[in-house]
């Protein structure tokens, strides 16, 4: 039997296109600090340490682990590095959940960051294509992302429009979001008219190159209240992947995220995600991902999701808000993304929203993945 | 037992990739300050407030307690030997630099090996010309009975380095092994795709592999795939990135070839690219053009072009270019 756990501290930076003021470590240290004073320890109460980040190529420091070992008060201490794509952040604070659930630490500080701004980050995710299959041809994951939304668009009616909303959403909620660093409302017309980069993707429906960091405490259930009378508890966490270039691979849906879904809502006692989640943050890429997810996450049917964002539902006075934190459009150091995602649930139950709360919320889920497909998570938290 | 493939291996050299990429990294607030004043040659440390410590180069934390509170210093030049070793870059040393408390690696200059000893007195020497970089410092040098420098509060600081250029070049050597190995010789000598077939016998796994990713069964026979194909994804790339390998606008496109039952990445082009949207989508019919060099990739595959609809099939689609223009080689 797993012990419970408990997220009781929080915390990112000021994300910013780029941070001349500080080193890797600097700013991976900033976000510490806060998560840190958010649960009222010191980092001599923490038991071991997870860094998650990017691939390397991102920023050039190979083991980054070892370079932010004193920025993250990790001398002496157990800490593992924990890289999986654009899910990095969740599957970093899914191997501290790991080690609490097991018995293993009482504290674990989850700390997860990327510095997009040294390095080329369209050349650097090329090469995580086959060196001999694929990869000259590759443009990022911008191209992969825009081949199958195009698909999508026929199948699903996953239109230009629909997606143009998503952004429109996420820009507009990203104003009051303290940490994003993209403050700009657009409208559709806006974003149906800004440049086309790999379309039908267009530069208004991605999201900005960012350098931050987040970090979360986690805590087990007997240590909790010492930090918070009102912790996030994690009600069920999970993190899937699946074959690449499988025969047969349908790549409309994200099997994964589904399969991810459907553990998670059982062990959460999810039924009718709609109906009983009161806020959703979703690590959208690209605006067309946050369609798919809807479906995925079953907020509304397959076909469904033009229509769920066109209803306002997903609006932060909808019934389902769907990323009132601006999600990836207002800030996105991709290693770090997937956790801010859980910090923004996080922070929606422990009632420490701020500017961006959704009233009397207590019950959050938050998904985060890499590639177009290929590795998906979810989480869900609860008061 | 796994089966082994119906044919030789075919001995390829490794495929060279070589990355060369581009970084503007950021020093911080303490190493900024380090890098700045080096070129002035005043060696820059920290010394943090809570442990006492001083460690030069200039960190941010403390080596000891990750304390961030410190004051800049400027350390002597002369220093300790604390350990050494030869290598092909030279002679690489930890000095321990006088009034700190961690070592410094740097290189040894003007002596041989078998001239150091530890615990050996060491001055700084100085490049002329380089600034910003550790190498305005070109090592130090064995100096018998130097007097024991102490450390001092900085004065007067340079504005710290906000950005370093900096570029990584990594060269690799990927091995083919037996399926990629014929597949991309194939390719080459007989402008065939070839694929395995699935354990079940339905379609081809491309490219061919010696284990089927679903059911972990050993993949079967070898079979060669059309050279025409369904194009399942596209996208039209504008976007222009450091490492591209060819000038948008594009298409990008993800092909199924008949008879394979995975995709394969390439372009589609041979069209008007003002209407691509219309011209290529998810169902377009495609064909490989073939370049007339022969490298043994699937850049032997200029692209894909779309295979014009039958007469009576009122298709939109527009010929591909004659052959004689596919043999200049578009």
């Amino acid at each position: 039997m797993s012990r419970h756990v408990a997220i009781v501290g929080v915390g990112q930076t000021h994300h910013a296109r780029r941070r001349t003021d500080v080193s890797q470590a600097g700013l991976v240290r900033e976000a510490v600090d806060r998560a840190l004073a958010d649960a009222a320890l010191s980092i001599d109460e923490i038991d071991s340490i997870v860094v998650a980040s990017g691939p390397v190529l991102f920023a050039a420091v190979n083991q980054p682990e070892k370079w932010v070992v004193d920025a993250v008060g990790a001398r002496c201490k157990p800490v593992v590095r924990v890289t999986s794509g654009g899910g990095t952040g969740l599957a970093g604070a899914l191997a501290g959940y790991y080690q609490i659930a097991g018995g293993q630490a009482e504290r674990v500080l989850v700390v997860a960051y990327d510095k997009l701004s040294e390095g080329a980050l369209q050349y650097s995710i090329s090469t995580l294509y086959d060196p001999f299959w694929g990869r000259e041809f590759a443009v990022g994951i911008m191209g992969f992302s825009a081949a199958y939304w195009r698909a999508r668009m026929d199948v699903l009616g996953h239109t230009e429009e629909a997606a143009a909303m998503v952004a429109v959403k996420n820009r507009r909620n990203a104003i009051s979001n303290p940490y994003a660093h993209v403050k700009q409302e657009v409208t559709v017309e806006q974003v149906m008219q800004s440049k086309p980069l790999a379309w039908p993707i267009k530069l208004l429906d991605v999201p900005p190159i960012s350098d931050g960091a987040a970090a979360v405490v986690l805590s087990c259930e007997k240590l909790a209240a010492r930090s918070t009378s009102r912790p996030a508890w994690i009600r069920g966490m999970g993190y899937f992947c699946e074959a690449d270039n499988a025969a047969s691979r349908s790549m409309l849906v994200s099997e994964p995220l589904a399969i991810a879904a459907r553990r998670v809502y059982r062990s959460a006692g999810i039924t009718n995600p709609r109906r009983q989640f009161d806020v959703v943050e979703v690590q959208e890429p690209y605006t067309c991902f946050e369609l798919s997810y809807y479906e995925s996450l079953g907020l509304c049917a397959p076909g469904e999701a033009a229509a769920l964002i066109k209803s306002g539902a997903t609006l932060p006075d909808g019934d389902i808000p769907v990323n009132p934190s601006g999600g990836c459009a207002g800030a996105n150091p991709i290693g770090a993304a997937g956790l801010i995602r859980l910090i923004e649930a996080a922070a929606q139950v422990m009632g420490k929203a701020a500017g961006i709360q959704i009233p009397n919320a207590r019950l959050a889920l938050a998904q985060s993945g890499g590639g177009w497909a290929n590795l998906r998570g979810v989480a869900v938290v609860s008061a | 037992m796994l089966a082994t493939p119906d044919c030789l291996p075919i001995d390829l050299a490794p495929l060279a990739s070589d990355l060369s990429m581009p970084y503007t990294l950021t020093p911080g607030p303490a190493t900024g300050v380090f890098l700045a004043e080096i070129g002035r040659r005043r060696l820059v440390g920290s010394k943090f407030r809570t442990s006492g410590r001083v460690v030069v180069p200039a960190q941010d934390f403390c080596p000891v307690s990750g304390d961030s509170k410190f004051d800049l210093v400027e350390a002597p030049h002369t220093g300790t030997l604390t350990g050494f070793t030869e290598t092909a870059a030279g002679l690489i040393a930890l000095v321990r630099i006088d009034g700190t408390d961690e070592d410094f690696a740097h290189r040894i200059v003007g002596a041989g090996y078998a001239d150091l000893r530890t615990g050996m007195r060491v001055a700084a020497v100085w490049a002329d010309g380089i600034e910003n970089s550790i190498l305005a410092l070109a090592g130090f040098a064995p100096a018998p009975g130097a007097p024991v420098g102490t450390v001092r509060p900085l004065v007067d600081p340079a504005k710290a380095v906000a950005s370093i250029d900096y570029r990584m070049d990594l060269h690799y050597e990927h091995a083919f092994g037996p399926f990629y190995g014929r597949l991309f010789d194939e390719i080459r000598t007989n402008r065939r795709i070839m694929g395995v077939r699935t354990p079940d016998g339905e379609g081809a796994l491309l490219p061919p592999r010696e284990i089927d990713d679903i059911s972990h069964r050993p993949t079967g026979t070898w079979v060669e795939v059309g050279q025409t194909g369904t194009v399942r994804a596209m996208s039209i790339i504008n976007l222009e990135f450091v490492g591209q390998k060819q000038p948008p606008p594009y298409i990008y496109a993800e092909i199924m070839l008949d008879g394979a039952s995975t995709r394969l990445i390439h372009t589609v082009s041979g069209i008007d690219m003002k209407r691509a949207k219309e011209l290529v989508k998810p169902g377009t019919r495609v064909r490989a053009v073939w370049r007339d060099t022969r490298t043994g990739s699937l850049d032997d595959i200029s692209h894909f072009e779309p295979i014009p609809a039958a007469p009576d099939g009122g298709g939109a689609l527009t010929p591909g270019p004659s052959a004689a223009e596919r043999k200049s080689g578009t």
